[in-house]
């Protein structure tokens, strides 16, 4: 009798093994917010951008991998730990921190001047033709019109600030540029995620496009989009951008990383974003 | 005062006379538990918020002591009975002495 | 010289040069995939096997494979087949050479090879996310392969 039940067990881990990426395992459920003005409803499943060729059948948030009280979690903005970073962001906004006084507001209003600029970021600067994140624009005033030292890329000023900037553009969908000066970066990006680095000889396109909704020990595989980042996760009981993410990632791998804010990573970004083109950015995510 | 320690509260705008409402209150703070050491082996000094009260036009309504075992970010979801239009007023208590206020007015709809 | 002296020198010898019948990494003969002879040069222990597969720092081949046989380890992965009656399917030299380096049976197969230190694109100083310092070595050692493979062989339907 024993050895009959783990024969049927056996069949039925290798029908899930054999169905691979099967999307039934993300979970069906509408991410609809309570928050301060009233009920938000966002997109976290969506056809596939067509760059993609096919790659994915449908796209779907992380949030469709997580499971039920997390998920809960990002229903109720007070709920969610992550506005707390959200509101100190807004004090860091308001605060006269440059050299001679100067504050976010005093250039730019209200961080609600913001809105958009998260849902089409990574982008190359038209000026410069560099590729920019989020990261890079921030830090941008905080040295040359604040005269501060810069921001560490992963320091907890930063990923307020992303969290208040992200949250301006909630429910817009990710749009980011993949044509025209963008190309190259994409092109960079994308090889990126399909090489197979570190000793254990993983790419990214191993477990998010191959293995999606299966389970690797605990973890509950996910595409691996970035449209809810930066999240709060519940391991960390703090934000997480998707710079930092991608340095733990490749560091399970067994490799050396790339560093949070290098070329390589920010090439990662755009291509990581441009899968979830069509996805609502999330402003905060939940995650664990 | 802890680094990053900011309340945050939420209570309905109104309610009718006697109703009970939900009212929920968190803070961010690292709730230092002094059990961790650091990478020397030296214990990491305990540094929590210690106590939590909330009142309602000064009569009050919780009184909560926290202890070290209580998670970073403390989230209090708790019931209150209005009975009259008036100001909710929480603080919590730091270890360092340090106290943080914040408060919310209700009408009575 | 006394033969006190003479035995310790030589188990000073013993203790910074593997044993002479160790296979290492790079000197592991694969015939289609499969690998004959003990990579260690000595038996494998079943029982260190399983430990070896359910240790996150080691094997942890539950990670990806589900094993009927170990109902008591929790948060089996399914990526990949489980491995219930898997000594029926392979013999093993075959089982040898998957765990060595599965890629020599499974062109492209998604499975790390675990007895390999070379031709990794950026590897790092295990799991710190750093640059090596010195030579790579490989995921097990040939004594923890063999004992994976002694494991193996039990799973039999």
């Amino acid at each position: 009798m024993q050895r009959k039940i783990t024969t049927i067990m056996a069949a039925t881990a290798l029908g899930l093994a054999l169905s691979g990426a099967a999307f039934a395992e993300a979970v069906e459920d509408t991410l609809t917010i309570v928050t301060d003005d009233g009920d938000v409803t966002l997109t976290t499943k969506a056809a596939a951008p067509a760059h993609l060729e096919g790659a994915l059948p449908e796209i779907y948030s992380g949030w469709h991998f997580r499971d039920d009280a997390t998920r809960a979690m990002q229903k109720d903005d007070f709920d969610n730990p992550g506005m707390v970073f959200v509101d100190l962001g807004t004090d860091k906004w308001n605060a006269p921190i440059g050299k001679n006084g100067e504050s976010c507001a005093g250039c730019h209003n209200g961080p609600e001047s913001m809105a958009g600029l998260r849902a089409v970021t990574p982008r190359v600067d038209e000026k410069t033709g560099k590729l920019m994140i989020m990261e890079d624009y921030i830090n941008g005033c905080v040295t040359e019109r604040m005269g501060l030292e810069a921001w560490g890329t992963t320091s907890g000023d930063m990923k307020n600030m992303l969290a208040l900037i992200s949250m301006q553009s909630r429910g817009q969908p990710q749009n980011v540029a993949i044509d025209g000066p963008a190309a190259e970066f994409y092109a960079k990006g994308k090889e990126i995620f399909y090489t197979r680095y570190g000793q254990l000889e993983m790419a990214c396109a191993n477990c998010h496009e191959d293995n999606y909704g299966n389970f690797i020990r605990a973890d509950h595989l996910s595409q691996g989009q970035i449209s809810g980042f930066p999240v709060y996760r519940l391991k960390d009981a703090g934000l997480v951008s998707a710079q930092q993410r991608f340095v733990g990632c490749v560091r399970d791998t067994r490799a050396e990383t790339f560093k949070a804010g290098s070329d390589e990573f920010k090439a990662l970004e755009l291509y990581v974003a441009s899968r979830g083109n069509g996805l609502s950015i999330e402003g905060v995510g939940v995650r664990h | 005062m802890a680094k990053d320690a900011k309340p945050r509260v939420k209570v309905p705008k109104s309610a009718a006379a006697g109703e009970v409402v939900t009212i929920k209150a968190l803070i961010s703070h690292q709730m230092e538990s002094g059990q961790r050491k650091d990478k020397d082996g030296k214990i990491i000094p305990r540094s929590i918020i210690n106590r939590f009260t909330c009142d309602l036009n000064g009569v009050n309504v919780i009184d909560v002591a926290l202890d070290p075992a209580i998670s970073t970010n403390p989230y209090f979801e708790f019931d209150a009975k209005v009975d009259a239009a008036g100001e909710f007023k929480f603080t919590w208590y730091d270890d360092d002495g340090s106290v943080y206020e914040d408060a919310k007015p209700i009408e009575i709809a | 010289m006394t033969r006190q002296l003479w035995l310790a020198t030589v188990l000073a010898c013993a203790a910074v040069t593997p044993a002479l019948s160790e296979t290492a990494p790079s000197a592991v003969a694969y015939a289609e995939g499969a690998v004959a002879a003990s990579l260690s040069g000595a038996p494998g222990d079943a029982a260190s096997g399983a430990k070896i597969m359910t240790t996150n720092a080691l094997g942890n081949c539950v990670a990806c494979h589900a094993i009927g046989a170990m109902p008591e380890v929790p948060f089996q992965g399914n990526i990949a087949p489980p491995l219930d009656g898997v000594a029926d399917r392979y013999d093993e030299a075959q089982l040898r050479g998957i765990v060595a380096n599965a890629k020599m049976t499974f062109d492209g197969t998604f499975m790390p090879a675990f007895y390999k230190t070379e031709g990794f694109i950026r590897p790092g100083a295990a799991y710190t996310g750093k640059a090596p310092e010195g030579d790579l070595s490989p995921i097990l050692n040939a004594q923890q392969i063999e004992d994976v493979v002694a494991y193996l062989l039990t799973l039999k339907e």
